[in-house]
């Protein structure tokens, strides 16, 4: 068994080193991986300081969303103000792509880092980002970080 | 080669619903087949099913046996469609990234580079030299990941738990590197008509150059472990043969084909991307057996750590992707374009009717060729040369059943 | 003592031993083939993980156990049965130590052996009983291996039954001086390792419950506690198997440089120590290599460990003749 054998054998010590090498195991939930500014997961609402959203009602953000899972409802009133009723999300059926934070012209929104979206009742995979409230003034805001987003915006 | 179909009987609801070729069994058992010795043996149809460990997702295998020889075998695919290419049609060109990355999802980012290829051929998009860069270390890294899971899975296919876990421990690391620049681990949204989504990052790097000192070693020891090993090299030398003008005739290409002595590889015969500027060597062996199969993407491995090295030390300054219409609207015609994905050659055949999504989407995938010409390998086999086989070529039912 | 309590008593201790070894080998297999997989093993219950298999046994108890439609009802519940007691009688003649022994047989090998070849009936009967093709494959695999290698197994436990002139298990152990075993029957010593991981269905011979072909092989259809009696035989015969490696080749409760008898009844713990040892190397073993196709399997056995092991019988025997006091030591 000298030559036929020694691959075997070789092996072996192969995984003895690796043993030795010690486990590369993170024990989730005791301890959770720091994850990379540009991870992507639910989608969320940017606020400002005062907790004020940005979002204007363009509804860009559901046109870009290939799934169609961004619902927003708007009443305009009679001073061409707008006013979101509801900003519904389906997080059940979010891919985590980020076409509409690319999308948005005034960023509004931001892909969030949580990632623990487990739940029991089916109603919970469906949220509002925003009820009842007043769409933001449609100017610009001070440049969105271009270079966060994707190529290009016209 | 006769079709093997017809010697498959379909068991079960399948033969009432459909009935077949009228059987040729006997009915009573002193007609019935004779084997060894007079004793009367019966073909046994085996239903290797949809959940199986060792199928490579949801692939059904239909097995006509005799005790542990395969007669017949067929493969039943479909389990996995979701419909990618008329999903295709009403996405915007920039979304359709989306729905490739979920095609052979262990390689998204040369399933995005495809079709974007294809659509910058309609548009006349000229990509900056960055961006091909870029492209070319992301597809790279994407390919050392993909053929690490491949390597892991061989083993656990001939029964060795051991190299699974060290070829994800090494993958975890890509994935992390993945997820610095693209933001996902898999399904990455990155390569886009025009370029790509953002730019490397300084972590990124970092992470790549640390991964780069040590993968070596690494890679030594996952050939020594499975390579090297007798028993691994006596399961598949041997093994599902397949021969030049065979691999041909089938449309095989990648890995696969280079196995059985053809040397084709789109990156060096039809290059895309910033290939014509990478220095990197092509492996091809002859015998067209499974281990074959095996050593050639080993030896991928190893190019694709080396190309991975050019690409982070050479990167060019400037864009990462050229000014694209947020909705593109590429002129009427057609285009074609295809990369060379872990599995061959990735096609990706694009109509255009001047609209805001592609007309038709066509995307040809390598490892369904790969299956049909596994399933002509199967008669002759043992039941454990069925999983081997299927494991060295490298399926993945999310291409194959888009 | 009463001799019924004394049988008893015996009896309890054959199957109180089996139980443990159980427990302690499933959580022992699970640690070792996590940390040779850079991965910890179970870690949540208890300190370091050490209830778990103790939660695994209450789920098994607390499974629902259907029967498949078509199988033989008879067989498919005898099945487990016909695994579990051969497993259960073979402890009886491993010696833990000059006196802890739960019968110590005159023909303690034989028994064992004989005892351990009816383990394929059982695995052959659940295969095809199960009414699954996918077991009847792994039966039929099962007992075409375990068939194969018995006598390649026995004859290489031959030559140290040569050597000590006897077929009781005790004085194998007292015969090993100065040396064990396992250095004068080398090849005798590899050939019954090799084929004592054929018996006991480890890698690289598990074919007959290989994973990634045959689901669970021949247990498929097996949930519940009859498929604890099936894992819990399993790791019965490993013990067994090991202990017959560490008896006759390896001292048995032995120490080097210390005589027979001197530690008594702590010998035992030397005893398990060493099997524990050989075990552990059979999960490392287990954690490495890859699956031997059925035809190679067989191959091997016929054509090589068959030819091999008698060759090495004939040469001990002449080896025996020609120099038998030099080799046979101060007995």
């Amino acid at each position: 068994m000298s030559v036929w054998g020694s691959g075997i054998l070789n092996g072996m010590r192969i995984t003895l080193r690796n043993m030795l090498r010690g486990p590369i195991t993170l024990q989730y939930p005791h301890e959770k991986l720091e994850l990379p500014e540009r991870a992507r997961w639910a989608v969320q609402m940017k606020r400002e300081d005062d907790g004020s959203h940005r979002c204007t009602a363009c509804l860009a953000c559901e046109k870009a969303c290939p799934d169609f899972i961004i619902d927003i409802s708007v009443t305009t009133g009679e001073d061409r103000s707008k006013h979101i009723d509801r900003w519904r999300y389906e997080i059940g059926a979010c891919m985590m792509c980020g076409l509409c934070v690319e999308a948005c012209p005034f960023d509004a929104l931001e892909m969030g880092h949580d990632y623990e979206l487990a739940c029991i009742d089916p109603g919970d995979l469906t949220v509002d980002l925003l009820i009842d409230t007043p769409a933001a003034a449609a100017k610009r805001a001070a440049a969105p970080p271009a270079e966060a987003k994707g190529g290009g915006d016209e | 080669m006769s079709d093997p179909r017809a010697q498959v009987e379909h068991a079960g609801w399948l033969s009432s619903v459909a009935p077949a070729q009228p059987s040729t069994r006997p009915v009573s058992a002193w007609g019935a087949v004779v084997g060894v010795d007079s004793l009367a043996t019966d073909r046994l149809i085996l239903n290797m099913g949809p959940q199986h460990p060792s199928t490579h997702g949801v692939l059904r295998v239909l097995l006509e046996l005799d005790g542990e020889e395969v007669l017949a075998g067929e493969a039943v695919v479909g389990y996995l469609h979701r419909g990618i290419e008329k999903l295709a049609e009403s996405r915007r060109y920039n979304a359709v990234g989306t729905l490739m990355d979920r095609g052979d999802y262990m390689s998204g980012i040369h399933n995005e580079l495809a079709f974007a290829l294809a659509a910058e051929k309609l548009a006349g998009i000229e990509v900056p030299r960055r961006a091909s860069w870029l492209r070319v270390l992301m597809g790279e890294i994407n390919r050392i990941a993909s053929h690490l899971v491949w390597y892991g899975t061989m083993g656990l296919d001939a029964g060795a738990m051991g190299q699974f876990l060290y070829a994800v421990r090494d993958r975890e690391v890509l994935l992390d590197i993945l997820e610095d620049v693209t933001g996902q681990r898999m399904m990455f949204n990155y390569v886009r008509p025009g370029g790509v989504v953002a730019d490397f990052t300084p972590t990124a790097e970092k992470k790549l150059r640390a991964f780069l000192e040590t993968i070596d070693g690494y890679l030594d020891e996952h050939e020594a472990l499975l390579g090297g090993n007798e028993i691994f090299q006596a399961r598949l030398t041997g093994v599902g043969v397949i021969m030049k003008e065979t691999a041909l005739a089938f449309g095989l290409s990648g890995a696969n084909l280079r196995a059985s002595g053809v040397s084709f590889d789109v990156r060096k015969d039809l290059p895309y991307a910033a290939y014509d500027e990478m220095e990197f060597a092509v492996p091809v062996a002859r015998e067209g057996d499974c281990f074959a199969r095996y050593l050639v993407r080993m030896g991928e491995l190893r190019q694709a750590v080396a190309i991975v090295r050019q690409c982070i030390d050479g990167l060019p300054e400037g864009e990462y992707t050229a000014k694209v219409p947020k909705v593109l609207r590429p002129p009427a015609g057609e285009a074609y374009a295809s990369v060379e994905s872990p599995r061959g050659e990735l096609g990706v055949h694009i109509v255009s009717d001047g609209g805001p999504s592609p007309y038709r989407m066509r995307y040809k995938p390598p490892a369904l060729y790969a299956l049909q010409a596994g399933e002509a390998m199967l008669p002759g086999a043992l039941i454990a040369d069925v999983v081997v086989v299927l494991g060295s070529l490298d399926i993945v039912l999310g291409e194959i059943d888009r | 003592m009463n001799p019924l309590l004394e049988v008893a008593l015996r009896v309890f201790a054959a199957l109180g031993l089996m139980l443990l070894n159980g427990v302690v080998l499933i959580y022992m297999l699970r640690k070792v083939l996590g940390r040779l997989h850079v991965r910890l093993g179970p870690t949540e219950l208890g300190p370091a993980g050490m209830f778990q298999t103790l939660a695994d046994v209450v789920k098994l108890l607390t499974k629902e156990d259907p029967t498949p439609t078509n199988v033989d009802r008879a067989l498919y519940f005898l099945a487990p049965g016909i695994v579990f007691v051969p497993a259960l009688l073979a402890y009886a003649a491993l010696p833990f130590s000059g006196e802890l022994v739960i019968a110590d047989l005159d023909l303690g090998l034989l028994f064992t052996f004989a005892v351990v070849s009816l383990v394929p009936l059982g695995i052959v009967a659940a295969g095809w009983a199960s009414a699954n093709k996918w077991s009847l494959l792994g039966g039929m695999r099962s007992v075409a291996q375990q068939v194969s290698y018995e006598v390649p197994m026995l004859l290489a436990a031959v030559p140290p039954v040569m050597i000590a002139g006897s077929l009781k298990l005790s004085d194998i152990v007292r015969a090993q001086e100065p040396l064990w075993f396992w250095l004068p029957c080398l090849p005798a010593f590899v050939l019954f390792f090799i084929a004592g991981l054929v018996e006991t269905n480890q890698t690289p011979f598990d074919l007959s419950e290989a994973e990634s072909e045959l689901v669970t092989g021949f247990a498929t259809e097996y949930s519940s506690m009859k498929f604890g009696l099936l894992f819990l035989a399993e790791f019965s015969n490993i013990f067994v198997f090991a202990s017959m490696v560490v008896t006759l080749f390896f001292g048995g409760w032995r120490l080097p440089f210390v005589p027979v008898d001197a530690l008594g009844n702590f010998a035992a713990v030397v005893f398990v120590a060493k099997v524990y040892l050989v075990i552990a190397i059979m999960m490392w073993i287990r954690g490495t290599l890859p699956r031997v196709r059925i035809d190679q399997l067989l191959a091997f056995g016929w054509k090589v460990m068959l030819p091999v092991s008698l060759a090495w019988v004939m040469i001990t025997g002449v080896a025996l003749r020609l120099g038998g006091p030099l080799i046979r030591g101060a007995q």
